[in-house]
């Protein structure tokens, strides 16, 4: 047999690599935190990966955030905030949704995504803000809401919005998550930019998707 | 379908639509497919790789904001493949007007760049010329 | 209640958009596609696993699945794809892996170094074993390396099957007579026992995707299958899976997941790669500026 059988499970037997000392359960808090800021991509990788899920380390966590230029550690570090799930990794993602790099957005939804819980207070403010574009990027957010909330929030935003991508983007949250109670908004969206390409075709799908609901 | 017969049948060209958006998807393809085009769809920037890696295409629909990669990244990183993939051409479609969108639009490799919502007239004319198909 | 009526199943109205909200769903989360033709195969499972959850309603169905409730998602997904194990499934990942991946792998190696594979989760045994059987039959260069193949499932009574490594007919199908004359023993009941050489040649171990201080002894992997278990985390344990195995693997090293699966839903940090026979993906061989 050509195979070799090694105990992959005896430390050391696998060539570690410089991060790999920093194992994530030991209580190296403050070293994992250093290190966050290592010249090192591999050890400033690891550190990210150790500190998921540790509240104390937000802060550390969202200023590295800030500066981190290398892809795979951006994200591993939004990993941990959003394993973290609390009020302030939620603060620490959502300036994010405001950056001019589309991939910055897109991570940070995904991120936020998953805190349905933690993002719900903010959602209001969200879906009213000034930005048309944060407000396109937050209706994403009610996706895995319950479906009551989700109704709520878009409903109210669809009452008043002006942008037609906004409205489009929650239309398309509405289709999947929505309950018959959205119909009136969606029927009134569609009067509001009748003859407007796309969003009438939108809302009737939506409409043909949730209005028999509740049987 | 084979070269020949698409050949003998050069409406039908493979279009592929990435939009993460399950309404907008559904717009462009009943569009596109009345107009006798093929059309795939994928929801992001990796799903669109696997497919244009996987069969021919013939162009490229591609919203800007995706999840785990955006239109821009897929452009830039399809315009790194193989030769056979490098080329497709690729409508982009933005929320933006501004400058700053175009010149990213470019610089990804993009051929053209539409503003959304886009009227099914603009998506046809479009497709029908970057395609190649005749008009 | 009062009353002692009895109640049979009360049929759950079920309309064409019910279905296409749910594909709909389906496909967002996992990248499997049920287009028109295939709508039928929906249909059934659909109205069967209202009836499992108790939903009254396809909207109360749909909020259960939503919500991923006692893993609803794997339930219904389960309710129509094939699950079974077997030697050489998805043989066209081996073909790749021979014609394809271990050329590139080995670029970087020196003859008698080490090649690292690992089937996660590897459940009762099958695939590390296909491997091993499928890099003996098929791969010339077999011989000059150190190949290390482990195999690891969070499940300790699989663990235990595929160490005994014995088989039915079932689980043999794809084998032909000769390769299973070559590395398998008759043993009672019409089963067969991989041969004792082999069997000893595998590593088995426990391990959790989801843990990151169990995946961090897993180091240097050149090839890792992960296949058909990720489709069933929610995104956050997806994610975080992807991270570990990220790590697990050598830059440039492979990643082949199930034939419905696709990164697309799982996670950015990979490449994807094209070779004839499979798409695969990739642990870039360096890191660059994500601007």
């Amino acid at each position: 047999m050509p195979f070799v059988k090694r105990d992959v499970t005896a430390p050391g037997s696998t060539g570690r690599r410089a991060g790999d000392d920093l194992a994530p359960h030991d209580d190296g808090l403050a070293s994992h935190i250093a290190a966050l800021g290592s010249p090192d991509i591999e050890v400033r990788w690891s550190a990210a990966r150790a500190l998921g899920g540790r509240a104390v380390a937000v802060p550390a966590l969202a200023t590295a955030l800030g500066v981190e230029q290398i892809a795979r550690v951006r994200e591993a570090i939004m990993t941990a905030l959003m394993r973290v799930g609390d009020e302030a990794s939620v603060m620490a993602l959502l300036p994010y949704l405001r950056s001019q790099d589309a991939a910055d957005r897109g991570a940070s939804i995904e991120a936020l995504q998953a805190l349905p819980g933690a993002i719900l207070p903010f959602m209001a403010p969200l879906l009213a803000d000034g930005d048309s574009d944060v407000r396109l990027l937050a209706t994403e957010l009610a996706r895995n809401m319950p479906a009551e909330n989700a109704t709520q929030l878009l409903c109210r935003l669809l009452e008043h919005e002006q942008h037609p991508n906004v409205c489009a983007a929650a239309i398309d949250v509405l289709a999947e998550v929505g309950t018959r109670d959205a119909v009136p908004a969606l029927q009134a969206c569609a009067e509001r930019f009748a003859g407007t390409p796309f969003l009438p075709f939108a809302v009737s799908i939506a409409i043909a998707r949730i209005s028999d609901t509740d049987r | 379908m084979t070269d020949v017969e698409r050949a003998a049948a050069p409406s039908r060209r493979r279009i592929l639509v990435v939009d993460d958006s399950a309404l907008v998807r559904l717009y462009y393809r009943d569009t596109l497919q009345k107009a006798g085009f093929e059309v795939e769809q994928a929801i992001n920037g990796i799903e669109a790789m696997e497919k244009v890696l996987a069969q021919p295409f013939d162009l490229a629909i591609v919203d800007v904001n995706m999840p785990r990669m955006d239109g821009f990244s897929f452009l830039r990183t399809l315009r790194r493949s193989a030769a056979d993939v490098a080329t497709l051409p690729a409508l982009v479609i933005t929320t933006e007007a501004g400058e700053q969108d175009l010149d990213a639009a470019r610089a990804a490799g993009a051929n053209f760049y539409l503003i959304k919502p886009v009227s099914q007239q603009d998506l046809l004319r479009h497709a029908a010329a970057l395609s190649g198909a005749p008009p | 209640m009062a009353g002692s009526e009895a109640h049979g199943p009360r049929a759950v109205r079920v309309t064409p958009e019910d279905v296409r909200r749910l594909c709909e769903f389906l496909y967002r989360r996992s990248g499997m596609l049920f287009d028109d033709n295939k709508r039928y195969y929906i249909d059934r499972r659909l109205v069967e696993r209202i009836g499992a959850t108790k939903s009254e309603s396809f909207q109360a169905y749909f909020a259960v699945l939503r919500s991923d409730a006692d893993h609803e998602i794997e339930q219904l997904i389960n309710a129509f794809t094939v699950n079974e194990t077997y030697f050489n499934r998805e043989e066209h990942q081996l073909r790749c892996m021979t014609s394809d991946l271990l050329g590139n792998v080995i670029r970087g190696k020196r003859p008698g170094e080490s090649i690292r594979i690992w089937s996660i989760p590897c459940s009762t045994g099958e695939e590390p074993y296909s491997i091993a059987i499928w890099l003996m039959e098929n791969w010339r260069l077999v011989d000059s390396y150190n190949i290390e193949i482990v195999g690891s499932d969070i499940d300790t009574r699989a663990l235990k099957v595929a160490a005994e490594g014995i088989y039915g007919e079932r689980a043999l199908m794809r084998l032909s007579r000769d390769v299973i004359g070559r590395y398998f023993q008759p043993v009672a009941d019409g089963e067969h026992q991989i041969d004792p050489g082999l069997r000893e040649s595998i590593q088995f171990t426990r391990a959790n995707l989801i843990d990151p201080s169990e995946m961090a002894r897993y180091r240097g992997f050149d090839i890792v299958f992960c296949r058909n278990v990720l489709i069933y985390f929610d995104d956050s344990s997806r994610r975080i899976a992807a991270e570990n195995l990220y790590d697990c693997l050598g830059a440039g090293g492979y990643i082949c997941l199930g034939h419905s699966e696709t990164m697309s839903r799982i996670s950015p940090l990979f490449r994807v790669c094209r070779f004839s026979d499979a798409i695969v993906y990739q642990r870039p061989e360096a890191d660059h500026d994500g601007r």
